[in-house]
């Protein structure tokens, strides 16, 4: 532990001791106490390490009263913190552990009504419940029954912790150690009378409490229910059986009284008692719970029951049937097949789904959950998948009121959902999920149709065109052969994106745009002309050809996103040109006046970042200099504007695009007879011949501009990046400057690589970290005016011109690069700070007290 | 009894992390979706986990409701959206979705920058969360679904910054968000109808404060930035990039002009663009001076306010920066702080509250020796100046907006505890209401007796009126009465008769019958008669006749003799009545069964 911070803390606990009025910052006590559990957890003795703290609990629990309880609650904490380990347990015993976990005190001194007093009390246990001493004093207490009263307390924080310090307890009594553990010692199985007794208390509420007698407990029948789960979940056998043994009757009970509220906690009771080998009654159970319950409570359960992917083939069959069966209704498509046991609840389904509010969650329950539908064995199944994914393609036709269902008596139930955007997006995931299953390709036409309906379709809202271009891309993803879709749809699905490209939408056309990208990117083909098509983009009427125009002209929207989406677009669009050969020169030169106009222009931090991103990309797929000339031209542009840009992830892609630089750079200069495509380049000639050359070509290129700019950066990644790659030209370049040549010759090669610095900007912090500054000037005149007060310009400096090496070893990178490293933010974590926080708020706030100075009121940001 | 719950996950007791859930005529709504900046681990964000157990967020939230883009209410929402997978409707107003993402953005690039987090949102998740969003416009009733209707008003304190109207069925909620109930340089006040809701969720920042007028602070601020300037010092205002920075550039400019100030103002990170960009888009937001004088002069287009240049930060001279972030925490108003903290001629004003940890909070708390990076100490000699511009209501204009909007009750967020409890006082005596400050996690039942509107028939209520009593007053009861049919989801009181119209029904009587055996040795007709004369005698002002028919008939009830088969003195009587004379009826069975007085005749 930190020297100063010892000698801070003594300060920092008389000060929260003596602290009448509420801290002005919520976080502090939270974030000394997670200082202190780090410390412990470290291995440190708290008691030892900081003396100080006893007495400052002492201090608290004895004044309480004037005492503010978030402090309180803080100590509470603290206590137990200390008390977690058996010495301090021992220490703590000795003076004030009964007087701080005395819970009847903090009720009669009227602190137990604020919540954060019981969260304080449940967590101070919970923490220092890691060893038998603990537990004792926890059973002598009587602590159960208050915790079993907190579970149900109006605050959820408390009932969660009450909970979870429950199971704790009682996980703890029966002698497994929790995975979590650490420290912790075993307690012996053979759990005498006293923890027993704890298990026995535990054993009655539970059968006292489970079964509702009244609808307002139905909320403490929930919160037990849920302890139960957790409890079977992890229990060893001889709790788990004693809890299993209890509750058994409870729970028939609760099964056949169909409380629609407890359905989701009581499956997981259920389950959790199914999985670890319940018995018979249980499977009963389970099977009840799957059949016999109103179609609504049955969707529920059945949905958890696959989702817990137990390997049960007849109840999975049976919640495969619940799920299916208000598609089988709605769409009128015989899913279900002659004999389900699901069909007896058919009528209950359909006066379900008449009403319009249990209707759609009936039916997006079953969307959501086809997934797991499906990946259930196809035997247990009662139809196929394509069978599944027409039902999915009828609810969206009927949600979309462009058909009638084929189900008798269903004019009520099409009203409640036609129209409905929760049911158009739930099946439109669940389009997306079944793409991938067996034998379903077959439908790849009927889903194409259905789609570009959607995507045409002036109700089709922002969020369900987006989800059906994702189910689009999926399919095309999944099915790569697009031979099937015929021309025609293929035509339409251009119209549609030519149509949606310019919707009064941004959220339409952005999509539009991710769209055409998406298909660029997704391997597809066509079987008539397999040789050429190679993304999807290209099996459409038209290919590259229809769309780049399309993207060109999404670069001017107004939009920024847009903007963004189409750069990004673009770049996949024609990554595939950039490999074969040159793009047109004509398109070429259009679209990198484009790009650097938005690099230069654009407000939108997500246009220019994707400008950046879209170089990167093309210079890497560039095969040699030559054959993209008017990019490789651009270079000095894109890097300075780049790096003189104002959002900083901006700058740390132009020092990516720096990188790449610099990796070509080398690789040509280390693999001098590496066989590149363009031998006759001067660049390449150049670079392997002489690393003067190669740190000239960069300075040419703004690449060592770009480097120092970031170095002096405001911003710790661009200045960390920068470092980094200085830090790594600097290692790999000027070494063999010096080994290949003798000194004095490398004296002079360095100087010839040399790079101009201006008098402004970043350039005259780096000179003067250079010490190459020009002397301050008197910048006062006679009338005590700057030269902004006159009206001046600012006036430059004239420009010097500095070795590469030269600079590189006097920049002092490495002692920046460990600065830098840091990360800012270890000013607001360290413990340190934290401590002097506490204690000058405290100065500030007595401060104010005597001499009333304007208050720092916590407000908004 | 039909219940309202609240239950705070942030902003319960605290400010930072606002987040409220509303369960509301079955309908779960989530105000706000906030994060705290005073955490660095998942603490900054909500933790849905407390309501949805394992269900799916987008299945228990039926939507959320963003009231202003200040990250304190805005910045989990790609986290809820995007990361933990709520699908839903999002409602925000124009302005705020397209200013948030802004500041996301700015948050995102912050954090990523301060600690190099990769498991945070990223860019594309903000923009994919921003697409999910439904704009809302002023006064526009929005139908969430049949049932769910909300309505945005304006609440000043940002641009874009809306209250808002939750109503379900007769249930309503208002959520008021940060609002500021007095104008200043840009924005108007809050203003709301008198929409009496159940439940008024009202922000409390400043509960027990009664604010010094604005003009005072800013008269305040311009002095100090002008003595710092006069004296050859330059002046930093940290800010975020969009809000109060606005305001104060308005302030700055016309001091400039007026006082013909010759030092350069700058402000960083080109977002005066951008700012100028949105208050333009969204003029209508602003007060009514800016959208007065907009034609002749846009107010946000500044003379003297220029574009900074990082290399600015080292030229001799006064000036003025306004440089983001406003915490002092990162980026270039930290980079600047640094250079010019070590002299005492410069100055740096903090317009806003600053989370524990930040360069910005040591310094307002008195911190004069900052460990920087490396270990190297910073000695802060720069005046550092506090002034609050946040616009949020005080006490005085939280009373004003109860007075406004009439709630049944209150309840309070987003402030200190203490503060609330004083203020809940306040508003208990006055208002004679309820009042409530949950804490986070703490949920807040309302039991709600909604009064079901009943549309009546303008010839039932004549017919009432014809009938005498006093005039139909709005605020006594009175008992009306009438047939209450339901038609097309509406109730309406009309007559019998109109409801038999209406309805298409045919009128049906019912009766009620019951057989009476007496011994009585006479003819029927005798029988018959002796009975009228005992009724005659004991029903004293009730109208009885004797009909030709062999009937009697007492109001509405008829009566029939008739002799038993077996024996010819036991005497069967059959009576009859409406259900009008239900009393009578079984006061007549119960008087025959006693038998016919001797006497006679």
């Amino acid at each position: 532990m930190d020297r100063e911070c010892v000698s801070a803390l003594p300060r920092v606990c008389e000060v929260l001791a003596a602290s009448g009025g509420s801290l002005p910052d919520d976080t502090s006590l939270e974030k000394l106490l997670d200082w202190f559990t780090e410390l412990s957890e470290a291995g440190v003795s708290l008691l030892e390490a900081c003396p100080c703290l006893l007495g400052f609990v002492s201090a608290v629990v004895s004044n309480d009263a004037a005492s503010e309880p978030s402090v309180l609650s803080f100590t509470l904490k603290l206590t137990g913190l200390l008390a977690a380990s058996e010495d301090g347990f021992k220490v703590l015993q000795d003076s004030v552990l009964d007087r701080v976990f005395d819970f009847r005190h903090w009720q009669a001194a009227g602190l137990w009504e604020d919540p954060c007093i019981r969260i304080g009390w449940i967590q101070g246990l919970r923490t220092m419940l890691q060893h038998s001493q603990a537990l004792d004093f926890f059973v002598q207490a009587d602590f159960t029954e208050p915790l079993l009263q907190l579970q149900t307390d109006t605050s959820l924080f408390v009932a969660s912790a009450a909970s979870q310090t429950l199971a704790h307890v009682l996980l703890l009594c029966q002698s497994v150690p929790s995975p979590e553990g650490r420290h912790r010692e075993t307690i012996p199985v053979e759990t005498d009378g006293k923890y027993s007794a704890v298990v026995a208390g535990f054993c009655d509420y539970l059968k006292k409490s489970l079964v509702p007698k009244e609808a307002s407990q139905l909320h403490g029948s929930q919160q037990v229910l849920k302890l139960l789960a957790k409890l079977l979940t992890r229990a060893g056998p001889p709790l788990r059986d004693r809890l299993l043994l209890t509750v058994s009757d409870p729970l028939e009970e609760l099964v056949t009284t169909n409380y629609s509220q407890l359905t989701l906690p009581l499956m997981d009771v259920i389950l959790a008692a199914h999985s670890c080998g319940g018995g018979e009654r249980v499977a009963r159970l389970l099977s009840v719970m799957l059949s016999a319950r109103n179609p609504a409570d049955l969707v529920h359960a059945a949905a958890a029951f696959l989702r817990s992917s137990h390997p049960d083939p007849d109840n999975r069959a049976r919640s495969a049937g619940v799920l299916l069966l208000p598609l089988d209704v709605i769409t009128g498509l015989a899913l279900l097949g002659a004999d389900s046991s699901a069909d007896q609840h058919r009528s209950s389904v359909m006066e379900q789904l008449r009403r319009k509010t249990s209707c759609v969650s009936m039916i997006c329950i079953s969307l959501t959950n086809v997934p797991q539908v499906t990946s259930t064995a196809p035997d247990c199944l009662p139809c196929s998948p394509a069978e599944i994914v027409s039902a999915v393609l009828s609810v969206l036709r009927l949600c979309s009121g462009d058909s009638p269902s084929s189900s008798p008596g269903c004019a009520e139930v099409l009203r409640n959902v036609t129209g409905s955007g929760r049911v158009q997006k739930c099946a439109l995931d669940a389009l997306s999920a079944l793409s991938s299953s067996s034998g379903v390709k077959v439908l790849l036409v009927e889903v194409f149709t259905l789609l570009i309906q959607y995507l045409n379709s002036p109700a089709s809202d922002p969020s369900v065109i987006q989800k059906s271009y994702q189910v689009l891309v999926k399919w095309v993803d999944v099915c790569a052969d697009l031979s099937d879709v015929t021309e025609q749809l293929r035509e339409d699905l251009v119209q549609v994106v030519r149509k949606r490209v310019c919707d009064v939408r941004w959220e339409v056309r952005d999509s539009t745009v991710e769209f055409l990208g998406h298909l660029a990117a997704a391997p597809a083909s066509l079987a008539s002309d397999k040789e050429k098509a190679r993304n999807a983009l290209e099996c459409l009427p038209g290919g590259r050809c229809a769309t780049v125009p399309l993207l060109q002209e999404a670069l001017q929207d107004p939009e920024g996103y847009v903007r963004a989406s189409s750069v990004s677009a673009l770049a996949l669009t024609l990554a595939p040109s950039w490999q074969q050969g040159a793009a047109p020169p004509q398109q070429e030169a259009e679209i990198v006046t484009r790009l650097l106009e938005i690099l230069s222009q654009d407000t939108q931090g997500f246009s220019r970042r994707a400008v950046i991103r879209f170089f990167v990309a093309w210079i890497s797929s560039c095969s040699s200099p030559s054959s993209c000339s008017l990019l490789t031209q651009s270079i000095p542009s894109i890097l300075s504007r780049g790096s003189a840009d104002l959002d900083w992830e901006v700058k740390v892609h132009t020092l990516e695009l720096a990188e790449l630089l610099l990796d070509r750079a080398s690789e040509s200069r280390r693999h001098p007879y590496a066989v590149t495509p363009d031998r006759t380049s001067t660049h390449a000639r150049a670079v392997e011949s002489d690393p003067v050359s190669m740190l000239n070509s960069l300075v040419d290129q703004g690449v060592f501009s770009a480097l120092l700019s970031g170095l002096v950066d405001c911003d710790r990644p661009v200045g960390l990046k920068a470092c980094q790659l200085l830090i790594r030209l600097r290692d790999t370049v000027c070494p063999l400057l010096l080994g290949d040549q003798d000194v004095s010759d490398a004296l002079v090669s360095g100087s010839r690589a040399s790079c101009e610095l201006p008098g402004c900007g970043w350039a005259r912090e780096v000179r003067r970290i250079l010490g190459t500054a020009t002397a301050p000037r008197n910048v006062h005149g006679a009338d005590g005016l700057g030269p902004e007060d006159r009206g001046e310009e600012e006036e430059e400096e004239p420009a010097v011109r500095v070795g590469v090496c030269d600079a590189l070893r006097r920049l002092r990178l490495d002692e920046r690069l460990a600065v830098l490293a840091q990360s800012s933010d270890h000013v607001h974590n360290s413990p340190l700070s934290l401590l002097q926080d506490i204690l000058t708020v405290s100065r500030t706030k007595t401060h104010l007290d005597s001499q009333l100075g304007q208050e720092v009121i916590v407000d908004c940001y | 009894m039909p219940e309202i719950k609240v239950t705070p996950l942030g902003a319960g007791q605290d400010v930072g992390r606002s987040c409220i859930l509303v369960s509301i005529g079955g309908k779960n709504i989530m105000l706000d979706c906030g994060m705290h900046m005073g955490y660095n681990d998942d603490r900054r964000f909500p933790d849905f986990s407390y309501i949805i157990q394992n269900a799916r967020l987008t299945d228990f939230l039926d939507c959320v409701i963003i009231s202003h883009f200040h990250l304190d209410h805005c910045g989990a929402l790609p986290y809820m959206s995007e990361m933990v997978g709520y699908d839903g409707p999002i409602y925000m107003t124009h302005p705020t979705k397209a200013i948030c993402p802004i500041l996301l953005e700015d948050f995102r690039k912050i954090t990523v920058d301060k600690k190099g987090e990769t498991n945070f949102f990223t860019s594309q998740m903000i923009k994919d969360c921003m697409k999910k969003v439904i704009p809302l416009n002023l006064h526009q009733t929005v139908q969430v679904d049949d049932e769910l209707e909300i309505k945005a008003y304006y609440a000043g304190h940002v641009l874009g910054a809306a209250m808002v109207h939750i109503k379900v069925g007769s249930e309503s909620v208002v959520y008021t968000g940060d609002y500021n109930m007095t104008p200043d340089r840009h924005l108007g006040a809050a203003w709301i109808d008198k929409c009496r809701p159940d439940i008024l969720i009202s922000e409390s920042t400043y509960a027990t404060t009664i604010r010094d007028s604005k003009r005072c602070r800013e008269r305040d601020f311009l002095k100090k930035v002008h003595e710092s300037i006069e004296r050859g010092g330059k002046v930093l205002i940290p800010v975020f990039a969009l809000g109060r920075a606005q305001e104060l550039c308005i302030l700055l400019e016309t001091f400039w002009e007026r006082m013909n100030l010759k030092a350069p103002i700058y402000f960083s990170t080109g977002l005066t663009e951008k700012a100028n960009h949105y208050y333009k888009l969204f003029i209508t937001w602003t007060n009514q001076k800016i959208r007065k004088t907009f034609v002749q002069r846009n107010m946000f287009e500044f003379k003297h306010i220029k574009a900074f240049d990082r290399s600015y930060a080292d030229n001799p001279g006064p000036m003025v920066v306004f440089a983001t972030p406003g915490m002092l925490h990162a980026g270039q108003s930290l980079q600047i702080f640094k250079k010019w903290a070590g002299n005492e001629k410069n100055m740096v004003i903090m317009p806003g509250y600053c989370v524990q940890g930040t360069i910005g909070h040591k310094i307002l708390n008195g911190q004069r020796k900052l460990e920087m990076e490396g270990r190297a100490t910073l000695d802060v000699k720069l005046q550092v100046e506090y002034m609050s511009f946040s616009a949020h209501a005080d006490a005085k204009g939280i009373m004003q907006l109860i007075r406004m909007a009439e709630p049944r009750n209150m309840l309070l967020v987003h402030g200190e505890a203490v503060k609330m409890e004083f203020l809940k006082g306040k508003i208990e005596q006055e208002f004679s209401i309820d009042c409530y400050m949950p804490a986070n996690g703490e949920t807040t039942t309302v039991t709600t007796n909604p009064s079901v509107p009943v549309d009546m028939s303008l010839s039932l209520l004549k017919r009432e009126m014809a009938l005498g009593g006093p005039l139909p007053d709005p605020k006594k009861p009175r008992t009306m009465h009438g047939t209450l049919i339901m038609k097309e989801n509406s109730l309406k009181l009309v007559s019998s008769e109109q409801a038999l119209k209406e309805l298409g029904l045919n009128e049906h009587q019912l009766r009620f019958t019951c057989r009476v055996q007496l011994q009585d040795p006479h003819s029927d007709a005798d029988t018959l008669h002796r009975i009228y004369t005992h009724l005659k005698n004991v029903l004293k002002g009730y109208t009885i006749q004797h009909l030709p028919d062999s009937t009697v008939m007492v109001e509405s009830i008829v009566i029939k003799v008739s002799s038993s088969a077996e024996d010819s003195n036991t005497k069967v009587l059959l009576l009859s009545w409406s259900y009008q004379d239900e009393d009578l009826g079984s006061y007549l069975s119960s008087l025959l069964k006693k038998g016919l007085p001797p006497g006679l005749c």
